[in-house]
Order: structure tokens, then sequence, then C-alpha cells
């Protein structure tokens, strides 16, 4: 991973922001050697508001957004567009559960969890939220446990997956940002207020206690590796953390770039069967995507980092699709339309609008 | 005038032992974090030269977290920087051979994992793969798996009590191969904990001050060796979140606080020194045994020894305590109610058979070939325990004369550092390997694995995992030795008694 001076960040944002065009496509294409994806797709998401959550349907051939108040749906290998759904509020979290299973959406103003058949997309069951504005949301599919999160009210609840009955609800101190579950019971939060993670038992949503990250400003990116137990966390201060979930350790310490609101998604097999182990992979508010390459579970590199035109809003990635996506927006506006950049390029630059950006592994097809 | 003057000397001299003798275990209390804040550590690294990566860094940092002052050198530095510092921390980083014997005499606590450096500090002896070694991933891959863990050797120093040590393994450092040194220390050494249960490997190993080193001098304040390489600091274990609520992960995950604790000890004050004063030791020694009873264990009516036997009986006596005379074939629950057995060289070991190894009272042993049935030591007659001087049960002639390793404990009777006359003639003396528990005060000359008085702390892990239930000490006394010890033999006699019944 690269480990870049103020200065040298400063010049890359600044490069981004000003310059465009082959001659630094090459540039950044040559400091992103180490990165496991290109672009593939450049989608662009017509709008004023930006993408507050991605995921990939369970199988990979969907991705959906949260796209102000509708749900939008693309064909992953073409970024072709499908019917949207229009939403009762603005989406700010989903989750696609089991293959057969629903998609989960949660909006705010109004506060509702709503449940819709994946394909075609159709609302389904919409039920109100209780406990505050939500501002996030996870299915854990080992446990099939739902868990919404509200930052302005501090909580998380525990949702019955089928009807969306709340079962449980923790208050918690401090600001919250992304949530990981264990699949065995434990569900951690990152607290961007005392950096650290906190720890709920998922039964009762009782705190458990806290795992310090020590060295970690900010916290704001977290997710999990069930099989090997590990955490990921992406830091403000330009800090990656792989956490021994078992004793809640820190043991592996990356450089990645500062920046705010970072977002981390972590998969098996990214890549396939033949490629990376694991990765995790983290944006937010700075000038580049950073990955962790997994190497064993015990074993952690920096896996390259891909510079970014725009702040990145939302992200995930799917080991059935191999692939990672992105979404962009302008780094000075809270949205925009835009227009489609060149596919196949290894960075992501000058973003105009808000786009969703489909990464695949450097071997894989480029779609034009 | 010089009468009140030698009274008041008199007063000073038993208010010095009754403190020595305060200290129960084998080293003096912690200092207390805050009263070590704004301490200063001379942090003695690389610098420039040190190896890549590396964790000095955040061992500096840790270190300003702990609240001492850092004072960073590499290691050409001069050894007057450490003038005025707390503690000096050497690091793997510095080239050992830069540093050479620089810091050896320092009268500052030097707490060090740099193992090459063992040698110059008379940490060790000076043989690489024998005295230390330093095991890394790519010299020895499969041993850099077995460094991830040790064993708690010792469970009574008060960094083991700190640390709430057990006689079982824990992980030393998170989950990779890595690097780390063993040292093997000299008799006055405590083994904190060890790699695979040799104590020959010990990961955690300390001096105190005025314990004799391997190299024969004596350690000028205390010492710290630790496993640490040189870029391993941030992998040292550590529980936290609700992993830290479970016992088993908590006694498991104990490398940093093994680490703090250690460095604490290091620069906390040492217990006061012992001065040889037999009339102060002849005081105290009254005082404690004013209303105390000892069982004293011997072949009644036994032939050679049968006068020294008598002699000590009367010596018991003459210090206060009640002694009553168990013949080697009585019951073992002759011991009830006693509070020190003690156990004559005119015992047959074959007819005292497994009779007190596991009394709740404190024991003295002055017959050292009951070493294994006692678990003082292993069972390998000659090998774990011994002696010299008996035909045709020894290869080693007579001998008179014990090396005194650990001058600092009260069991030394202020005895300075090597060689004492212990009886005026030589004679049969014997000998035994205890394990790391013990605290050695004397080896036989030139024998530093063969020690004739050591002690076992209440609690401390003996022979074949068995956990002291009173204290525990060997003194050889062969059968008429006694009346042969010259007046530091004497002191030495009384110092043991003084030291085992008090626990």
């Amino acid at each position: 991973m690269r480990v870049r001076t103020r200065g040298a960040r400063a010049t890359a944002a600044r490069a981004a922001v000003l310059l465009g065009g082959a001659a630094l496509v090459a540039s950044l294409a040559a400091t992103a050697a180490s990165f496991p994806y290109r672009v593939l797709q450049r989608v662009p998401v017509d709008g004023a508001a930006p993408v507050s959550a991605v995921g990939f349907s369970p199988g990979g051939k969907r991705v959906y957004a949260a796209v102000g108040d509708e749900l939008r749906s693309y064909d992953t290998a073409s970024g072709r567009a499908e019917p949207a759904v229009k939403l009762p509020g603005t989406g700010v979290g989903l989750a696609a559960a089991a293959p057969d299973g629903p998609l989960y959406v949660v909006t705010r103003s109004p506060a509702r969890l709503l449940l819709l058949t994946p394909h075609p997309l159709r609302l389904r069951t919409s039920v109100a939220l209780h406990g505050g504005e939500p501002s996030g949301l996870l299915f854990d599919r080992q446990s099939n446990s739902l868990f919404v999160e509200s930052r302005a009210a501090g909580s998380i609840a525990r949702l019955d997956p089928r009807t969306g009955k709340m079962l449980a609800i923790a208050h918690l101190h401090g600001r919250l940002a992304q949530m990981a579950s264990n699949g065995r019971g434990a569900l951690y939060v990152a607290d961007t207020t005392a950096d650290e993670l906190t720890v709920l038992a998922t039964g009762g949503m009782t705190r458990t206690g806290a795992i310090p990250l020590t060295g970690c400003s900010a916290p704001d990116g977290l997710a999990m590796d069930q099989v090997g137990r590990r955490l990921f966390v992406a830091c403000a201060n330009g800090q990656a953390l792989v956490v021994d979930e078992d004793m809640g350790f820190t043991f592996v310490r990356l450089s990645i770039e500062r920046a705010a609101h970072l977002r981390l998604a972590f998969a098996l097999k990214p890549l396939g069967p033949d490629g990376w182990k694991g990765g995790a992979f983290m944006a937010g508010d700075g000038p580049g995507l950073d990955a962790i390459r997994m190497n064993a579970f015990i074993s952690y590199v920096g896996g390259g980092s891909l510079p970014l035109g725009g702040r990145c809003t939302a992200l995930a990635v799917s080991a059935a699709a191999r692939r990672l996506v992105l979404a962009v927006a302008p780094r000075d506006s809270g949205a925009g339309s835009g227009q489609a950049a060149t596919a196949g390029t290894a960075a992501v630059h000058t973003a105009a609008g808000v786009e969703l950006i489909i990464l695949g592994g450097v071997g894989s097809g480029v779609a034009r | 005038v010089i009468s009140s003057r030698l009274r008041l000397r008199a007063a000073a001299a038993f208010l010095l032992w009754t403190a020595v003798l305060a200290f129960p275990a084998a080293h003096a209390g912690l200092a207390r974090w805050s009263a070590l804040r704004g301490e200063t550590v001379l942090f003695v690294t690389g610098g420039a030269h040190s190896p890549e990566p590396n964790d000095d860094s955040l061992v500096s940092k840790h270190l300003r977290q702990l609240g001492f002052i850092v004072r960073t050198v590499d290691a050409a530095a001069p050894e007057s920087v450490a003038d005025g510092a707390s503690a000096i921390v050497l690091s793997s980083t510095a080239e050992a051979h830069a540093l050479g014997a620089k810091y050896a005499d320092s009268p500052v606590p030097i707490f060090t994992w740099n193992t090459y450096d063992y040698p110059n500090l008379g940490l060790t002896g000076p043989v690489l793969h024998r005295d230390f070694e330093v095991i890394d991933p790519t010299q020895h891959y499969p041993d850099s798996f077995s460094v991830l863990y040790a064993y708690g050797a010792n469970l009574t120093s008060q960094i083991s009590r700190a640390v709430g040590l057990r006689p079982q393994l824990f992980g030393t450092l998170y989950l990779e191969p890595q690097t780390a040194g063993w040292g093997r220390p000299g008799p006055g050494g405590t083994v904190i904990a060890d790699f695979k249960g040799l104590r020959s490997h010990a990961a955690v190993f300390t001096y105190e001050r005025d314990a004799s080193l391997a190299n024969g001098h004596t350690a000028p304040a205390r010492r710290v060796a630790f496993y640490l390489g040189s870029d391993d600091f941030h992998l040292l274990t550590a529980a936290y979140g609700p992993a830290a609520r479970d016992p088993n992960m908590r006694r498991w995950a104990i490398g940093l606080k093994l680490f703090d604790t250690a460095l604490r000890w290091a620069v906390s004050p040492p217990p006061p020194l012992p001065h040889y004063d037999p009339a102060a030791l002849e005081a105290a020694a009254r005082r404690a045994a004013h209303g105390r009873k000892v069982l004293f264990v011997e072949r009644v009516n036994a032939g050679e020894g049968r006068r020294a036997d008598e002699h000590i009986v009367a010596h018991l006596r003459g210090l206060g305590f009640t002694v009553t005379i168990a013949d080697q074939s009585d019951p073992e629950t002759r011991a009830r109610g006693q509070d020190l057995v003690m156990i004559s060289g005119t015992c047959s070991k074959w007819k005292l058979a497994n009779r007190y190894a596991d009394v709740r009272v404190p024991l003295i042993s002055l017959e050292g070939l009951m070493s294994d049935t006692l678990h003082f030591s292993g069972y390998d007659r000659y090998v774990d325990y011994g002696e010299h001087g008996e035909e045709r049960e020894s290869d080693d002639p007579p001998e008179n004369y014990l090396d005194i390793v650990g001058a600092w404990s009260p069991m030394a009777a202020g005895l300075k550092p090597g060689l004492v006359k212990f009886e005026r003639t030589p004679g049969v003396l014997k000998w035994a390997r205890p394990l790391p528990d013990a605290t050695v005060i004397a080896i036989l000359p030139n024998e530093p694995r063969e020690a004739a008085i050591f002690g076992y702390p209440k609690g401390s892990r003996m022979a074949g995992g068995f956990i002291a239930p009173a204290r525990r000490a060997l003194l050889p006394l062969d059968n008429p030795t006694f009346d042969d010890l010259t007046p530091q033999g004497k002191a030495l006699f009384d110092a043991v008694v003084l030291w085992t019944v008090g626990g």
C-alpha cells in the first residue's frame, strides 16, 4: 500500500481535480499497478442525490443502489440499468439476503424497513421503524439477523428478518459508524468518538465490551471476515487495522490514504478461486480506494490503491461476481449528474457527476 | 556513651534484618506506576543503523505512555549518557558489538531484549546456541513457531505474581512466526518464563541487585532479559474487549503485561541488602523462635552424626524454639501443629520414604539426597541431585566452601557474593538442581548447576508440578557437619531457619 506524504497527497488531489486526459490516466495507472481491480463499467447516475448505499445480489448478477428515494438495479456484467422502485423515503441502507430471500432497504423520512423481491424489484412489505432515524443496515446471512443502526439516536436494533419486527435494541454512546457481525452472536460497531469497536451480544443486544483501536482515529469503516475471524477497520487518520476477533488484538497496521467517512467491504476470494485469499477495500472522502490483501489469515499486506476523482459514498464487493462496485460523487457537491468516463482504465479519475463504478479483476474483460 | 552506641547499632542491625525478612518472596515489592511517572529511561537503539522494520518508535511511545521520560541514544553513545536515568532499555536494534560491555557495570537497572548483548552484560555465558540464541523465521523457521509460546516457570517472583503467571503455556507474540531470543542465566538468575519448558531456554529472566551473574560478577543493579525481537513489540499479546473477560484468554495473552511488569520491576527499588552481622541475625532468630515449635526428624540413636543432631537441637532450643524429636520411622502426623520440620542428615532416605514431602508446614532438609522425594528436584540421582566428597558415591573431592550467588536474599545471611568457607574441613556436601521458582543462595564452587542452599517460597512450583504448601529449603549438613561449621556456616544455618520458619 502506498504511503504518501501530506504534500504528495495534496498534489494527487489537485491533479485529480485539475488535470484530465490520457496523460494523467497513464501516470495514475502506473501508481495503481498493484491494485487488483480495473474499471469495467462506469455508470452515470442521474439525479441530484448521491448514492447512499450499494449492494450485490447474492449471486452477484445485479447491483442495487439506493439513490435518493429510489432503489435502482443494474446488470453487473453490462452496467445496464433495470427498472427502479420508488421508495417512501430516502434510502440509507440496503442488504441482500439469501438467493431466494428478500432485499432489505431502510429509509429515513419516514423511517421504514422495506422488504423487496429482488428480481424484478418489487416492494413486498413496509414496516415502520422505531428507535430513531436509521442510518445503516446490516444483514448477516450466517445468523439470519438483521440490524438497523441509527446514528441520530445512537441505537442499533435487531429486527426479525421475516417480519421486520424489532426484537431487541441497544442504546449506545458515541458516534456510530459501520457495523459487522461475526455470525455467532456478536455485533461490532465502530465508535468514532471513543475510537473503539463496541461489542454487542446480539441475543439481547447487550454491550459486552469494547475493543480499543490504539493509534486509530475516527474508525468509520468496518467489515468482518467471519471465517478467519478478522475485523478490518479503516481509520480517518490513515490507518487500516486488522483485528483478531477472538482476542480483540490489533496485529496488523497498514497505512492508507487519510480520509473521512470511510466505508469498508471485505470478501474472501474477491477475484475468484485463483486470486487473492481475501481482500478488504476501503474508500471515503479521500483521494483513493485502498486495498488490503490477505495472504493468509495471519498475513496481510497493502493491496495497492486506486486514485479517485470524487468521493466515495458507498461500496460493496462480491466474491460471486468477482466485482467491486463503488459509488462516486463529485467532491465539491452533495450530488450531481454526469457522464461516463472512459472504461478500461486502471484509475478512476475526474468524476464529473455521480456514478457507479464497477471494477473487476485485472484479467477480466472490459465492457465498453 | 559507647554502650548506648553499641545498643543503637545492634538495634539498627536488628531492624534491618527484620526489614530484610519482611520480604516473603524472591523479590521486593513493585513500585506503583504513579511513583515511576517522570522517571527517565535511557532507550538505546541502533539509531540510523537499525534494521528495518523495527518497533523502536512504538516502544518509545509506549514508554512515554507509561509515564517515563524517554531519552533515546544510539549504541555508540558513551556510557555516561545513562547518568541520572532510572533504567537503561536496550533494544535489539543496537549492534551488540558496538554496545560491548559498556553498560555491564552500570548501577542503573537494565531491561534488555538485545540477546546478542546478553554475554556482554554477564547475563549468560558467551557461547551462541548453548548460552543464548536468537530464533528467527529465516534461520529457524520451525522454532520461530515454538517461540510464540512460553511456559510460566516461576510463580512467586513479584513479576510472576503481578502478572498472575501460572505453570502453563501462554502466548508470547501474536501468531506469526517471529523472532525471539532466549538465554541461559547463571545460578543467581531467576527464570520467569521459558521456551519449551526448558529452564536453559529462558524467555524472561532477571537478576536481583547483588545477585551473581553468569560471568561470576555481581549485578550492580537489577537486570531483566526479555524475549522480544526488533520488530515484534506490536505483537506482544494482550486481550481486549469480551476476550479480556475470559480468564483463560486473560492468562494466555500476557506478553505486553509481562513486558510492562518486568520493566516496572527493573525500575522499582530493590530490597535492602542484608549485612553480615551474626549477632543481629541471632537476635532476629530468637525473636522468630519465640513460641514456635520445631519437629526435628532424625535417626534416633544414630551412630555417626548423633552428637551433631544433639547440637542442632540444642542450638534450636537455645534460640527459643520448642523442639520435638521424631524418629525417621515415626508417622508423618508428628508434623501436626509444628511450625517447622527439619530433616536431619542422619535420616535414611530409604526409611524416611516419602514422609513430610507434602506437609503443609515449612520444611528444611539437611540431606540433599532426599531432593527427589521432597520435590526439590528431578528424580535422576547424580544428575538432578548428588553429593561431593562421598567415597564411592561421587567423583568429586570433599569440599568445604560454598559460592554465594544470592547475596541479596536474607537466606544468605548478609554474606558477600563469592566463596565462603562453610565448614572448617572439607567433607561431604550435597547439592540439587532446583526448579526456577527456587531462590538459589549458594552453589558448589565451579559447579553453577549444583545448588547447595536454596529455598522454595510458599506457592512455588516444585518438581513434578508440586506446589509448595509452605516454604522449603535445602541446607546441606551431612551427619557430623553442624559441629564443623564456620561462623559463616552457622550464620547461614540461622538465616535459612529464620527464612523458612517465616512461611
